[in-house]
């Protein structure tokens, strides 16, 4: 077993690969990492390209893949493009679900037999709060979408994302997603991280790379220390958590990442339970 | 054989230099004393390079069994012939430290006749093996060759500075690295 093989089975290294299939959104959220927009540049791995990294991933001991973005939903043929990859890996595709329209659905169908799981957007219990970070009529989206994708078996995760943690809203929120047909385990919260948007609009707390679980993450740019690493500030890459712009074969950013897990200081592990 | 041009000005590079806020995980090291000089801070841009490359140059341009003023005649003059601005302007700065004398800086940069600097025969030969070996013309080398003399290791060493050289020289100039400030001052108190 080679060193980042060791390092994947020993935990040490987050064992699922993501991939940030595009950067561009139909949303403009106040808080969003990559300044993604339906007006940005389009940046994205090709299909195959993120397939051919599945099977390396999964030939070097990782046990899922993460399809994020952007809006992941934007890329065509993006449900046939999970059930393949699912024949590879187990995949968690992060969206804003407010793309589920009839005919997007009907092609969602075959994700009701694969290894996939969708994690939603929803961060307050209050449409208007909501809206006011993510833009109009997503709560009602959301809310709709939800118990559409479960009805047709697609496995749905609720990932929040909080500015500032308010109890009451919380207790709220948690009622919300047990409505919809989410339980608890399937409800993910985590803050605002202060990169890209949000350190633009000062919001969200600020993380170094010893605060963020170190994720190999392949974007167009490059592979980055975290799904939260390829940030974009006032339209320009952040390179601060960049690990290398060469990701295949996978192996060498993932030599990389393990030079800088050996680096770190004693005792220097995530603090801030950013997942 | 004469440096190609005359050295103009710094322009402004023509790629963002990586600064120490956005410098990749793998090059943070580089940038923990300070400012690492623009050919680390171009090739922080793709990370994975440092390690393999500065190791690689510090080899060869380093201190070795060839001795320092040997080696800055050979960088001076071959950035000189190749007519690159930041190298020249950097290894002026570094040949007189290491003990060139302003008269000689200025032959290797084509600023006078060889033979006012340069005495020593050796000294102008080894000059002769830069002109062929970074002009690259088969003929010159051959006549070059014997004049310069040496065991083949000297010889492989040398050249490979040579060649290395000319590599930094295209990319220092292509990506229009500039010239550090500390470097342009002291030029100009040296009259240079």
């Amino acid at each position: 077993m080679t060193a980042p093989e060791q390092a994947l089975a020993d935990g040490i290294l987050g064992r699922r690969l993501w991939l940030y299939s595009n950067y561009h959104c139909n949303l403009v959220c106040t808080y969003c990492l990559t300044e993604s927009g339906p007006k940005v540049a389009r940046r994205e791995l090709d299909p195959a390209t993120m397939i051919n990294l599945a099977r390396e991933a999964r030939e070097l001991g990782f046990t899922g893949v993460g399809v994020t973005g952007g809006e992941p939903f934007l890329v065509p043929d993006m449900p046939e493009l999970l059930v393949e990859l699912s024949r590879v890996l187990s995949v968690l595709v992060l969206t804003n679900g407010t793309l589920f329209q009839r005919a997007l659905f009907e092609r969602m169908a075959p994700l009701s037999d694969a290894d996939v799981t969708l994690q939603v957007s929803l961060d307050h219990p209050e449409p208007e709060v909501n809206d006011l970070m993510r833009g109009p009529e997503n709560f009602r989206k959301v809310v709709e979408a939800v118990p559409a994708l479960l009805q047709r078996g697609i496995r749905v995760r609720i990932a929040t994302t909080l500015e500032e943690e308010n109890a009451e809203d919380m207790t709220r929120l948690c009622a919300l997603h047990r409505r919809l047909g989410v339980g608890d385990d399937d409800h993910v919260v985590r803050p605002v991280i202060r990169r890209g948007r949000a350190e633009t609009e000062e919001m969200g707390v600020v993380a170094r790379y010893l605060d963020l679980e170190p994720e190999l993450t392949v974007t167009a740019d490059g592979a980055f220390w975290s799904p939260f690493a390829p940030t974009v500030t006032r339209g320009v890459l952040d390179t601060d958590l960049l690990l290398t712009r060469t990701v295949q074969p996978l192996q060498r950013p993932l030599d990389a990442m393990l030079a800088v897990v050996g680096a770190r200081p004693e005792g220097a592990d995530s603090t801030l339970n950013i997942r | 054989m004469t440096p190609r041009t005359a050295l103009g000005p710094s322009a402004a590079p023509r790629i963002d230099l990586v600064d120490a806020r956005s410098a990749p995980l793998l090059a943070r090291p580089y940038f923990a004393a300070g400012d690492p000089g623009p050919i680390v801070a171009s090739l922080a841009q793709v990370p994975e390079l440092l390690g393999p490359t500065l190791p690689f140059l510090g080899s060869v341009l380093g201190p070795s069994w060839i001795s320092l003023r040997d080696k800055e005649i050979v960088i001076l003059r071959t950035s000189a012939v190749m007519g690159c601005r930041y190298c020249t302007e950097a290894h002026t700065v570094v040949g007189l430290d290491a003990g060139l004398t302003l008269d000689e800086v200025r032959a290797l940069r084509g600023e006078l006749p060889l033979e006012d600097a340069f005495s020593d025969a050796g000294e102008r030969a080894l000059v002769n093996w830069c002109d062929a070996v970074a002009q690259g013309v088969e003929a010159d080398i051959e006549q070059a060759r014997p004049r310069l003399g040496g065991s083949d290791a000297q010889v492989v060493e040398l050249t490979l500075l040579v060649a290395t050289t000319v590599m930094l020289n295209r990319y220092a100039t292509a990506l229009g690295l500039p010239t550090s400030r500390d470097v342009r001052e002291r030029l100009v108190r040296e009259g240079l």
